[in-house]
């Protein structure tokens, strides 16, 4: 039998299932945690850093990302404190400095309340959000690509930089890749990066309520998990 | 040869992917490198996909990919080192061998490598040549050191060749 446990989001008592994550618990019930790195049924590794929550132990509170946490009986995490927004808002401004030419981060950007971008533009073509690798290891068992090198030079690459045989070429890491829908404009030249705020205006009712999931289009274009379910 | 050296390596390990590091870091020592035939084998015997022993061979700077030098010279480069002047090792090293640090003379004689530390701060600046520590190195006494070991090369060549 699944064993329930009861813990506190935002102060809303809520139950879920031993062994699943903060974050797959509060998207469920309607709480907005942005994510990039999650696909739900794949495991999480905490790689974008973007669902921040506040864990209240013993009345200090840490900082942890939700896709790694597990839930447990009479947790306490608080996902919209003034900390978490201005951590969150911190996180999505270097990935859109990062990776200006995606939608899907520009997209979290405005959702996490970026309005300005203090970070020289990189234009780089991954965030190594690590979805494709993790697509490619758990659900196709293909283990075609993954990462390589570490520090700065980490990539996702082919095994020698060449497409192996066991890469069957089904394109879910190409599906799955942030990176994929560009900007509505079209893509951003090198020295023409900015950030986009498009979306703006879909997003009146989500300023006034920022810790509640508001079925925003944005989740379309990078795979929210509330839509994928 | 390579190929016993490479089934005496996997030897008892084979069906092991808990075996990874070690059995790398013996190639590692067989070759002076890790070329890309040796990861296919080791993949298949050990039963680790391939992308996972890439991954980890470029993943640990004791692992190269590039085939080194005979000899491999590590300058360290550590604050305290760094203080005493280790950047001029690296000048005398790069202007003796016309290479760049991470490369290898044309030659195949020496490889040059910058680390950031080895530990061993009350003797620097300090470099290490194959493996052996040398403290309180100044550039004339790593030219020499060169030097020295250029001519035993030599020595060894011209013994061959009589």
């Amino acid at each position: 039998m699944l064993q329930q446990v009861t813990l506190s989001i935002d102060g809303a008592q809520v139950e879920a299932v031993r062994g699943t994550s903060v974050l797959d618990v509060a998207v469920e019930y309607g709480i907005c945690i942005p994510h990039l790195c999650h696909i739900p049924s794949l495991s999480d590794f905490g790689g974008c850093r973007l669902c921040v929550v506040e864990l209240i132990e013993n009345s200090r509170s840490k900082v942890t990302t939700s896709c790694t946490l597990l839930v447990q009986d009479d947790m306490v995490v608080r996902t919209n404190t003034e900390k978490i927004r201005k951590l969150r808002r911190n996180i999505a401004e270097l990935l859109v400095a990062q990776a200006p030419n995606s939608r899907a981060i520009q997209d979290i950007a405005v959702r996490c309340g970026v309005s300005q971008v203090r970070y020289p533009f990189r234009n780089e073509s991954c965030v190594l959000c690590g979805r494709c690798v993790r697509l490619c290891t758990e659900l196709w068992s293909a283990r075609a690509i993954g990462f390589v090198g570490r520090g700065k030079d980490r990539h996702v690459d082919f095994p020698f930089g060449v497409r192996p045989d066991v890469c069957k070429q089904c394109q879910a890491c190409v599906q799955h890749c942030p990176m994929t829908i560009t900007p509505c404009d079209g893509p951003m030249e090198p020295g023409e990066e900015r950030l986009c705020g498009k979306c703006e205006a879909q997003l009146l009712i989500a300023e006034s309520a920022p810790d509640s999931c508001i079925w925003c289009e944005l989740g379309v274009g990078f795979g929210c998990a509330r839509h994928a379910s | 040869m390579s190929t016993t050296s490479l089934e005496a390596i996997l030897e008892g390990r084979r069906s092991q992917p808990q075996e990874l590091i070690e059995v790398l870091q013996d190639v590692q020592e067989l070759f002076g490198y890790i070329p890309q035939e040796s990861m296919i084998s080791v993949s298949r015997e050990l039963g680790v996909p391939l992308i996972e022993v890439y991954r980890v061979a470029s993943f640990y700077k004791a692992f190269s990919l590039e085939p080194r030098g005979k000899h491999v010279i590590t300058v360290c480069l550590g604050t305290a080192c760094h203080v005493r002047g280790a950047a001029r090792l690296v000048d005398q090293v790069t202007g003796q061998l016309e290479v760049e640090p991470g490369g290898t003379t044309s030659d195949g004689l020496f490889t040059v490598e910058c680390v950031n530390c080895l530990g061993a701060c009350a003797l620097g600046p300090v470099l290490v040549l194959d493996g052996v520590y040398h403290d309180h190195m100044s550039p004339r006494k790593l030219s020499r050191l060169i030097e020295a070991v250029r001519s035993a090369e030599e020595e060894v060549a011209v013994r061959a060749e009589a």
